[in-house]
C-alpha cells in the first residue's frame, strides 16, 4: 500500500509527522477518509477524532477540538487548535483519555459532535 | 580620612548594584529559555497556518480574475484610516528594546500623517503607553499586562475587536509593529500588515495541479474562519516573539551593566588604596617631623 505524509500541528507543537497508509478526519461536512494521491482539498475540521494507520499497520487516534486540514497528492496537513494523542503505555492511556475528554468538552461546537467524539474516545479506551 | 570613607561607601553601593544586575540577568536568561521554547513550538503552527492561507488565497486569485471577493482581502489603494498596533514591554531596563519599537512607530505615524491619513494607535505594553501619553499623543487602546504574559485568549479578544472595526469599515489597514527575537544577542523591529491580507506577496508554489476543493463549499465560511485564526495567531505569536526579544535584550543590558559595575569596583579599589597609602604617608611624615622637632 502506498504511503503518504501526514502532519498534525497544534499551537503547542507537532503531534505527529510521518508516513501513514490512510487517515480518517472529522470534517465539518462529515467524516472522510484520505488515502495517498487524494485530490487537493481544504476543509474545516470539527470536534472529533483523527484516526490514522501507520506504516506498521497500527492505528492511532488523536482527539481534536477544531481546525483545518489541507490535503494534496503528497501530503495531508492538519492544523488544529488542540489535540491529545490517544496512544502510549497502559498507565498513560487513561490519563490521555481523560485529557481528551476535557478537551472535547471545552469546545463550543454542537453537543452531538462532542457526544459522538467522547463516545469514540471511550471506545478506544476500552480497546486497550 | 573623610575621602577614604566616602570611597568605601561608593564601592559598597556599586557592589550592591552589581549584585542586582547580575540577578536580573540570571532571571532574564531563565525566562528567555522558557519563552524561546514556547516561540519555537508555536512557530511551526504559525508558519503552517500562513502557508495554508497563502495557498488558498493564491488558488482563489487564480480562479477569480478580478481578485478575491472577500472583505479580508480587499486592498484599499489609498487608505484613509490606518490602525497601528505596537507591542512594547511593561518594564524597562532592557536597553534600546522599547525605544526602537517606539521610534519605528513614530516614523510610521509621521509618514501617514504627512499623507493625510488618519492614524489610530493601539498600544500594548506600559512603556509605549507612557511614551505617547507623555508626548500628548492620543491612544485608542491601552493594554497593560499582555506583553509580559502572552495569553492566547486575551490576545485574540483584543485583535478580534480590531479586526471587527476593519470589517465594519472603521479602518482600512491594520499594521502590527513589534521588536522580534532573532537570536540571543540580536533583536529586530518587525512591521507587518495584518489586514487586509497582503496578496501581493502571494506565490503559488504547490506541486499539486488538481483543482482545489473547499469544504464547506461556500468560499467565505472557510476563508473567514482561516483569516480570523491567522490574525489571532499572528497577534499571539508577535507577543511571544516580543517577549523573547525583551528577555534577550534585558539579559544583554544587564550583562553589560554587571561588567561595567565590576570595572567600576576595580577602579574605585585602586583609588581607595591610593588614598589609604596617602593618608599613611601623611601620618608618618607628621610623626617623624614631630620627633625631629623634639630633638
Amino acid at each position: 500500500m502506498e504511503l503518504m505524509k501526514l502532519e498534525i500541528i497544534t499551537p503547542n507543537g507537532v503531534i505527529f509527522d510521518g508516513d501513514v497508509k490512510q487517515v480518517t478526519l472529522p470534517g465539518s461536512e462529515g467524516e472522510f477518509g484520505v488515502l495517498a494521491k487524494h485530490a487537493t482539498l481544504v476543509s474545516l475540521l470539527e470536534t472529533g477524532v483523527i484516526v490514522y494507520e501507520r506504516a506498521d499497520d497500527r492505528e492511532v487516534a488523536v482527539a481534536i477540538n477544531s481546525g483545518y486540514v489541507k490535503v494534496d497528492e503528497e501530503k495531508t496537513t492538519c492544523i488544529v487548535d488542540g489535540a491529545v494523542a490517544l496512544s502510549g503505555e497502559d498507565s498513560d492511556i487513561s490519563k490521555a483519555i481523560e485529557a481528551a475528554k476535557t478537551l472535547l468538552k471545552s469546545t463550543e461546537s454542537s453537543s452531538s459532535a462532542i457526544a459522538s467524539a467522547v463516545a469514540k474516545v471511550e471506545q478506544i479506551g476500552k480497546s486497550f | 580620612m573623610a575621602n577614604l570613607k566616602e570611597i568605601k561607601r561608593k564601592i559598597g553601593s556599586v557592589k550592591n548594584t552589581q549584585k542586582t544586575t547580575n540577578a536580573m540577568k540570571l532571571v532574564s536568561s531563565a525566562k528567555l529559555k522558557r519563552t524561546e521554547e514556547l516561540a519555537k513550538r508555536s512557530r511551526v503552527y504559525a508558519a503552517k497556518l500562513t502557508e495554508l492561507l497563502n495557498e488558498i488565497a493564491a488558488k482563489m486569485q487564480q480562479s477569480n480574475a478580478d481578485g478575491i471577493d472577500n472583505a479580508y482581502f480587499k486592498d484599499v489603494p489609498n487608505p484613509k484610516k490606518v490602525d497601528i498596533i505596537f507591542i512594547t514591554a511593561d518594564k524597562g531596563l532592557c536597553g534600546g528594546f522599547n525605544s526602537q519599537t517606539i521610534k519605528r512607530a513614530k516614523i510610521l505615524i509621521d509618514e501617514y500623517k504627512a499623507e493625510g491619513v488618519k492614524v489610530r494607535l493601539r498600544a500594548v505594553g506600559r512603556k509605549g503607553i507612557d511614551f505617547f501619553k507623555f508626548n500628548g499623543i492620543e491612544l485608542n487602546d491601552e493594554i497593560i499586562g499582555l506583553s509580559a504574559a502572552p495569553d492566547f485568549k486575551a490576545a485574540s479578544e483584543f485583535i478580534s475587536e480590531v479586526a471587527e472595526s476593519y470589517v465594519n469599515g472603521d479602518t482600512d489597514k491594520i499594521i502590527l509593529i513589534h521588536n522580534g527575537y532573532v537570536n540571543m544577542i540580536t533583536q529586530e523591529v518587525r512591521e507587518e500588515q495584518l489586514l487586509p491580507v497582503d496578496t501581493s506577496k502571494l506565490e503559488l508554489n504547490s506541486v499539486s495541479t488538481s483543482e482545489l476543493e473547499v469544504e464547506p463549499d461556500d468560499d467565505d465560511t472557510l476563508l473567514d474562519a482561516l483569516v480570523k485564526r491567522y490574525v489571532e495567531y499572528t497577534m499571539y505569536y508577535s507577543l511571544i516573539d516580543s517577549l523573547a526579544a525583551e528577555h534577550s535584550a534585558r539579559m544583554q543590558a544587564m550583562d553589560a551593566a554587571t561588567t561595567n559595575a565590576k570595572e567600576m569596583v576595580k577602579e574605585l579599589t585602586v583609588k581607595y588604596n591610593k588614598a589609604r597609602q596617602e593618608s599613611i604617608t601623611t601620618e608618618l611624615i607628621e610623626i617623624i617631623s614631630g620627633m625631629e622637632s623634639m630633638k
